[in-house]
């Protein structure tokens, strides 16, 4: 099999999250270090075991890109506006409350994402009700208020 | 052998009460809504469930959960067979034939013939759940610290290393659990470790919210980054939802068979319902007496496929009650539903907590029960359900999963967790790495404990 080039990005995550561990634990005790330090090498050893089989596998096969995979019908234009929509209800939710937060995000997720006008008042009206029901009412969840509701 | 007879009756008896009768309805439907929704899986409906179980006494919680399991593990047959998309990856061998059925008129058999299937395949599966877990429950008993700690390290390799493409990568994906775990206080003295200042982490990362993360989150993400299609018509069918005593008395050898495959599969870690539909598929077209009818709508392809899968429910949940080893994605959320209650999986749940593992299984009895006749009533409506477009479901689901994680602790600080490892579960899916691993060292840190002592 061929290697990846798009498991060269993986390498380098599992390498950073190593390293940001490893500087984090110079502020530990030595007896409260031991069990981290243990974790952080397994993953280092392991992702180096990887990346030589990477190699071994780009020397005998070859290099393929592996993101016309990865990526195989990505629309960035969507995913990012559904991400920033996601952000920006996490954030409305401090201000204006869950409620009225919620029904912003998924109004501008209905209307972004093309939903009928019908179908749309139905899945808020519905969500709204079985959050109020579920949450509120049985599980007696205090949600955020901001400065709305 | 008296004493746990006993515990069985008590289960039933406690298990019938109306709370967990409701509890197994509820958990049914909405399992079966979830699972004929192509795009959601099971075990993103069980970790979307997980914050409702929070008060509830911890078998019906369990129940709930194991309800929804079920019905989501049945629930991908009905859009497979009425629209040739299966709901999870567990019913793709039924579209095969189900949908065949389908285009030629015989759309209620093929459902009738998938409700019966998995009604028996699940009910046949409590039988191992029952004697097995058990007796390997009394085999843990005897494991020290060392016994546990080994135990820890085979429950890593076998997830990681079997069920993912790459057995080095899935054991780079269980590293990096074992890194996650190590966030929180010291459990032997108490050091603050990786809490970069936040007060929060001090009990380490909320097992929820990193189950929602993973699971539902990630789920979101993936539907969010690909072209919204309309899905198909589901096909309108006349014809009744039964199946004549000939065509049971057909399907007979094939459950039973399938029910075999599916309970190995399901008790082996690292496989799952999606390998044992094929399995079971095959399986029914090799010992079929008509052989002809394969790949033209043969009943006895819908019920291998079906048989199997369900049966790997009842398996599956064995090494994960018994030994804390979680086979795949739900059964791993599961172990999470146990940790939230307080429980920690192993030989406890059949000595200290008897009475509640007991309820539970009565109650995974009793949810196939109600599957069936969910399944054959409701049919009709969950067909249409199945036509849910994604552009509703991502912002609902996102809505869900923030409330999820908010009500825990009513903090907004575990939100954030949740979307981090929301962020982390789409790119490790991405990138072919095993999130049940993850879910698994970093929220259920047995072998850390073991090896600490």
């Amino acid at each position: 099999m061929k290697m990846k080039k798009t498991d060269i990005g993986v390498v380098a995550f599992m390498y950073a999250v190593c390293a940001f561990f490893y500087v984090y634990s110079f502020d530990l005790s030595e007896s409260s270090k031991s069990y981290p330090i243990f974790t952080i090498v397994l993953l280092f050893g392991l992702t180096t075991l990887y990346l030589i089989q990477m190699i071994i596998a780009a020397k005998k096969y070859g290099v393929e890109s592996g993101a016309d995979k990865v990526f195989a019908g990505f629309l960035p234009k969507q995913f990012i506006l559904s991400l920033v929509l996601t952000i920006v209800y996490f954030f409305l939710i401090k201000y204006l409350g869950f409620f009225t937060a919620t029904t912003l995000f998924m109004i501008a997720s209905f209307i972004y994402l093309k939903v009928p006008v019908l179908h749309s008042v139905i899945a808020l009206v519905s969500m709204d009700l079985l959050i109020y029901l579920a949450f509120v009412l049985f599980l007696g969840v205090r949600l955020p208020a901001g400065i709305l509701i | 052998m008296l004493e746990t007879l006993q515990l069985m009756g008590q289960g039933f008896i406690s298990a019938l009460s109306i709370l967990n009768l409701l509890a197994m309805i509820g958990g049914v439907a909405l399992g079966i809504v979830i699972g004929c929704l192509p795009g959601l899986s099971a075990a993103m409906g069980v970790a979307l469930m997980l914050p409702l179980t929070f008060t509830m006494p911890a078998d019906t919680g369990l129940i709930v959960l194991g309800a929804i399991y079920c019905g989501a593990i049945f629930g991908g047959s009905i859009s497979a067979i009425l629209i040739h998309t299966p709901g999870t990856p567990a019913s793709a061998a039924t579209a095969i034939e189900g949908y065949q059925m389908t285009l030629n008129g015989q759309a209620g058999k093929a459902l009738a013939t998938a409700c019966w299937s998995s009604f028996w395949g699940g009910l046949l599966s409590c039988i191992s759940l029952y004697f097995f877990a058990p007796m390997l429950a009394q085999l843990a008993l005897k494991f020290m610290s060392a016994e546990k700690f080994w135990l820890g390290i085979f429950g890593l390799t076998i997830i990681a290393g079997v069920s993912s493409k790459s057995i080095v990568k899935g054991l780079m994906s269980g590293a990096l659990g074992l890194i996650i775990s190590t966030i929180g206080l010291d459990p032997i003295d108490g050091t603050k470790r990786f809490m970069f200042g936040q007060a929060f982490l001090a009990e380490g990362i909320n097992t929820t919210c990193a189950l929602i993360g993973l699971f539902s989150m990630s789920q979101v993400f993936i539907l969010a980054e690909k072209e919204i299609k309309k899905r198909a018509k589901a096909a309108k069918f006349s014809d009744k939802i039964a199946l004549t005593k000939a065509e049971r008395k057909k399907i007979r050898p094939t459950i039973i068979r399938s029910w075999i495959i599916g309970n190995i599969i399901g008790i082996l870690p690292g496989a799952g319902a999606s390998i044992a539909c094929f399995m079971g598929y095959n399986s029914a077209k090799q010992f079929s007496k008509s052989k002809e009818e394969f790949g033209h709508g043969a009943i006895e392809g819908v019920a291998g496929s079906e048989s199997a899968n369900n049966a790997v429910t009842g398996g599956s949940l064995i090494p994960m009650l018994t030994l804390g080893i979680p086979g795949e994605s739900v059964t791993a959320v599961l172990m999470g539903g146990l940790i939230i209650q307080g429980l920690a999986p192993g030989p406890e749940l059949f000595t200290k907590h008897a009475a509640m593992t007991y309820t539970f299984f009565a109650g995974f009895v009793l949810v196939q029960f109600f599957m069936l006749a969910i399944g054959m009533i409701g049919c009709r409506g969950f067909a249409q359900i199945s036509r849910l477009s994604d552009a509703i479901l991502i912002p609902c689901v996102t809505v869900l999963c923030v409330i999820g994680s908010y009500a825990i602790h009513k903090n907004m600080s575990d939100v954030v967790v949740m979307l981090i490892f929301g962020a982390l579960g789409y790119l490790m899916r991405k990138f072919d790495l095993n999130t049940a691993a993850v879910a698994k060292r970093a929220c259920g840190a047995h072998s850390v404990s073991a090896m600490g002592t």
